[in-house]
């Protein structure tokens, strides 16, 4: 790769019609750099994608993957770059060695030894037609031709969807492989665990608007923390409702269950006004309560 | 209430083609009645008995009588009848190639209540487009103050309604036993263009009139419905077929594994798996076909040559001897045949075989062969990549959407060019069987313009699947506006107050120099080339500016 940025957008933005689907999207991903693309359905993730991909074109604002338009380049990108779409399709007459085989000749530069390691690790049949195929070992043939060529950028929407835990993991590693070699991986997924457990950083993206960009280790370092209270007696919610960074506070008779990033010694005094604290337990949050927690804020 | 469901969603899936297809046949009805208004018509009654009753001519010809005939009875039944079949053949085999059937299936209805829905949603359907023609043909004549005395509009309406369900029927069943809608609408197309064909030749010739109860167009036809009345015999035969179709569909739906996409084994597909002959068919079959864009899309519309390609051969072929056959009366009198009537299927003279070739296959026929060919190819390069989601994938590699574009048109050349190969093979062969003579030169000249023909509206495919990539819009539009300029073509010339307006028609450009009697015009096969190089290149520019769609 000849930059230091794998994939630069600068306040990219695609309306339809009304409809902002992407606003001002500022984002950079680095060599070597697994991104994850965190948001809920319809919050532009694929359409950020599509944009990158230049299947569809920003109303304003410009991207660049390794230095090249992504409009004006896109032919040149496409030859250091592997995709796959988030509703992959593909030709369901052709078995899935014939689907690679069209690919890698339009693409070029394939090593068929490259091809039939990723067959293996991945558990994949080529030899079945692509519309006999479940949706999972579809995928894999999906996966197997973003991987094959080596390619310096990965773009992937969803790719996990339909794999089993095992092709999963090993779906990971691959990541993980790409990564150490100096590729750069653009990861958006709903699998919340996958992407803690191979991202560097993430992107939080709602309704077309990047609401953070940070490193995996720094956004679970945050104070925000699971809290477990219990008490020897039933208790209300509202005296730990209104504590300063309590939210999502449940009670279930003995027991009170909240996300907290706030003080505290504060959360401990109104735990122990009134009532007997027997037991806490306190521990960092996982991506998923993270990703939570910035989509409400922002509702 | 659950049948209500499959059958208002079937039928709001396909009315808009059916409203389409009365629409335009409507409009044409209105353009034809005011065309033939003024038009001397005295001639006609002096034409033998076999030509009035082929054109549904009446003893006291009208201008009723014949915009009826023509629009109506030639190609609104023509055109009605093709909407019937694609939706028959789409009915169950659609669902099936889009994932759809098992989750309807997934609610408590049997598959025969699906089938009997859809079946209805089809007559339903059908039935509007011809209410549509019905309140057209009732109201257009006051408009015109042409009298329609003598003229039996509503049987004709009855009986071109069940001729049209008889194929859509017909194709529904194909459709159940199978799964498979290409299956489906191919192999009913072919059996109606056939009888058709079949049963306007055959009465033509006097000692094989009989074989013509065969096919079952003959049922529609021969009553002359429009001016006796309705043909209760006729109509029993397509009603019987239509209820044979029925259960028949309903057997074969039940009979059978539902299909999860559009897919099949096919004797290729065993022999890439057998050790005996895997190596050499795995290189034909599987590393050549996708070695290419071009290659592979080729490939994967080569069932249109399997049908086109022999069927314009053979019927070619079968045309030299048999106007051997033809009544010599008719041949004597083929040089009065009222251009009126021939405008029908792109003008022609019977006295001649050149004439006689030009109205049978040169004429509809074949443009039309190659036309379902280019306008399929065309429809699929843009719009039926998207549909199916493909395109992103496919422009994933680093290639430009140009060049896509450019390498699927090139299979729509190398197609049109093999279908007016065969056109030309079929007619220089049937020439030498009826001992014709007809100049070599002037068959090779029309077959091309044939060819081109069929290049000029696969690039009006391509500018419509460029701007839109709807695959619907695609292959409607283009095929709407050619029945709309072939018919232009066929009767402004009537008129000598609206003569000129039929060079805007680009058929106008493929028959008008007579090229089977007098060779090339090459002016005219520049300008064809010239759209449908334009059109081409149109449809990419509009192709590159816009973003892809994304369906589902």
């Amino acid at each position: 790769m000849t930059t230091d940025i794998a994939i630069h957008t600068e306040k990219l933005t695609k309306h339809y019609g009304d409809v902002e689907a992407l606003v001002d999207l500022d984002l950079d991903v680095r060599p070597g750099e697994i991104f994850g693309f965190l948001g809920p359905n319809g919050a532009g993730k694929t359409t950020t994608i599509r944009t990158l991909m230049d299947e569809i074109r920003p109303t304003s604002g410009s991207a660049t993957i390794v230095g090249l338009d992504t409009h004006r380049d896109s032919v040149e990108i496409r030859r250091h770059v592997g995709y796959i779409p988030g509703d992959l399709a593909m030709y369901p007459n052709l078995t899935g060695r014939d689907t690679l085989t069209y690919f890698a000749n339009l693409r070029g530069g394939v090593d068929w030894s490259v091809v039939d390691e990723l067959t293996e690790r991945l558990e994949s049949d080529l030899s079945k037609k692509v519309g006999d195929l479940s949706s999972g070992n579809r995928q894999k043939v999906g996966l197997i031709q973003a991987f094959m060529n080596a390619p310096d950028v990965l773009i992937m929407d969803e790719p996990s969807s339909g794999l089993d835990p095992l092709v999963q993991r090993e779906f990971q590693q691959l990541m993980k492989e790409a990564a150490t070699r100096g590729a750069s991986i653009f990861l958006s997924s709903h699998t919340l665990s996958e992407v803690q457990r191979v991202a560097d950083r993430v992107g939080i993206i709602r309704t077309g608007h990047l609401i953070a960009v940070e490193g995996v280790q720094e956004l679970r370092s945050k104070a925000i923390r699971r809290v477990d209270l219990f008490f020897d007696a039933p208790v209300e919610a509202t005296p730990f409702e209104s504590v300063p960074g309590a939210r999502d506070v449940e009670v279930r008779n003995h027991h009170v269950s909240m996300s907290f990033d706030g003080h505290m010694d504060e959360l401990l005094r109104a735990a122990t006004s009134g009532y007997t604290l027997v037991d806490i337990n306190t521990q960092e949050a996982d991506l998923e309560e993270i990703f939570l927690t910035y989509y409400r804020a922002e509702v | 209430m659950t049948l209500t469901n499959v059958f208002t969603k079937s039928a709001r899936d396909r009315i808009t083609s059916t409203l389409v297809g009365a629409v335009v046949i409507a409009g044409l009805f209105l353009m034809g009645m005011a065309v033939y208004r003024g038009i001397d018509l005295s001639f006609y009654a002096d034409l033998p008995k076999a030509f009035r009753d082929m054109f549904a001519i009446s003893d006291t010809i009208n201008v009723g009588s014949l915009a009826y005939g023509a629009i109506y009875s030639g190609y609104g039944v023509l055109t009605m009848a093709a909407v019937a079949l694609a939706a028959g053949a789409g009915a169950i085999a659609g669902e099936e190639r889009g994932s759809t059937m098992g989750i309807l299936l997934g609610n408590p209805v049997s598959r025969t209540r699906v089938a009997v829905s859809k079946m209805l949603a089809l007559v339903f359907i059908t039935a509007i487009g011809f209410l549509i023609l019905w309140v057209t043909g009732v109201v257009v004549p006051h408009l015109l103050d042409v009298s329609t005395t003598g003229l039996h509009i509503t049987p004709l309406l009855v009986i071109m309604f069940v001729n049209a369900l008889f194929y859509g029927f017909l194709a529904f069943a194909l459709s159940a036993w199978t799964g498979k809608n290409s299956l489906a609408s191919g192999v009913t197309a072919a059996i109606m263009i056939v009888s058709f064909v079949a049963a306007g030749l055959l009465p033509l010739v006097h000692s094989l009139s009989w074989l013509q109860r065969f096919f079952p167009w003959y049922y529609y036809q021969h009553g002359d419905v429009l001016h006796t009345g309705m043909d209760w015999g006729g109509l029993a035969v397509l009603l019987g077929g239509i209820a044979l179709f029925a259960v028949a569909a309903v057997i074969g739906i039940n009979r059978r594994d539902l299909r999860t996409a559009a897919i099949g084994t096919k004797l290729i597909d065993r022999l890439r798996s057998n050790p005996l002959t895997h190596t050499v068919v795995e290189r034909l079959a599987g590393k050549a076909r996708v070695s290419r864009i071009w290659v592979k899309t080729a490939s994967d519309h080569q069932s249109l040559l399997y049908i086109i390609v022999p069927l314009v051969f053979f019927m070619c072929l079968m045309i030299g001897p048999m106007y051997g056959l033809l009544d010599n009366a008719i041949k004597r009198l083929g040089d009065q045949f009222p251009e009126a009537m021939l405008a029908l299927f792109g003008g022609g003279d019977l006295s001649t075989p050149e004439g006689f070739y030009r109205i049978e296959m040169f004429g509809l026929m074949i443009p039309a062969g190659v036309m379902v060919a280019t306008v399929a190819i065309a429809t699929g390069a843009m719009a039926g990549e998207e549909k199916r989601n493909t395109m992103g994938l496919l422009l994933a590699n680093p290639i430009r959407r140009s060049s896509v574009v450019l390498e699927k048109a090139s299979v729509m050349v190398l197609y049109a060019a093999i279908i007016g190969a065969g056109a030309f093979f079929g007619t220089a062969a049937g020439s030498l069987l009826g001992g014709l003579g007809m100049n070599m030169g002037h068959i090779a000249a029309t077959s091309l313009l044939a060819a081109l023909i069929g290049l000029a509206f696969g690039g009006l495919a391509l500018t419509i699947g460029g701007a839109t990539g709807s695959s619907q819009l695609t292959a409607y539009g283009t095929v709407g506006v050619a029945v709309v300029m072939f018919i232009m073509n066929g009767f402004l010339p009537l008129n000598t107050s609206t003569e000129a307006w039929a060079r805007i028609s680009p058929f106008h450009y493929y028959l008008e120099s007579d090229p089977l009697l007098n060779g090339m015009a090459w002016g005219h096969a520049a300008l064809l080339a010239g759209l449908a190089i334009a059109l081409t290149f149109l449809g990419i520019v509009l192709f590159d500016r816009r973003d892809l769609r994304q369906s589902g």
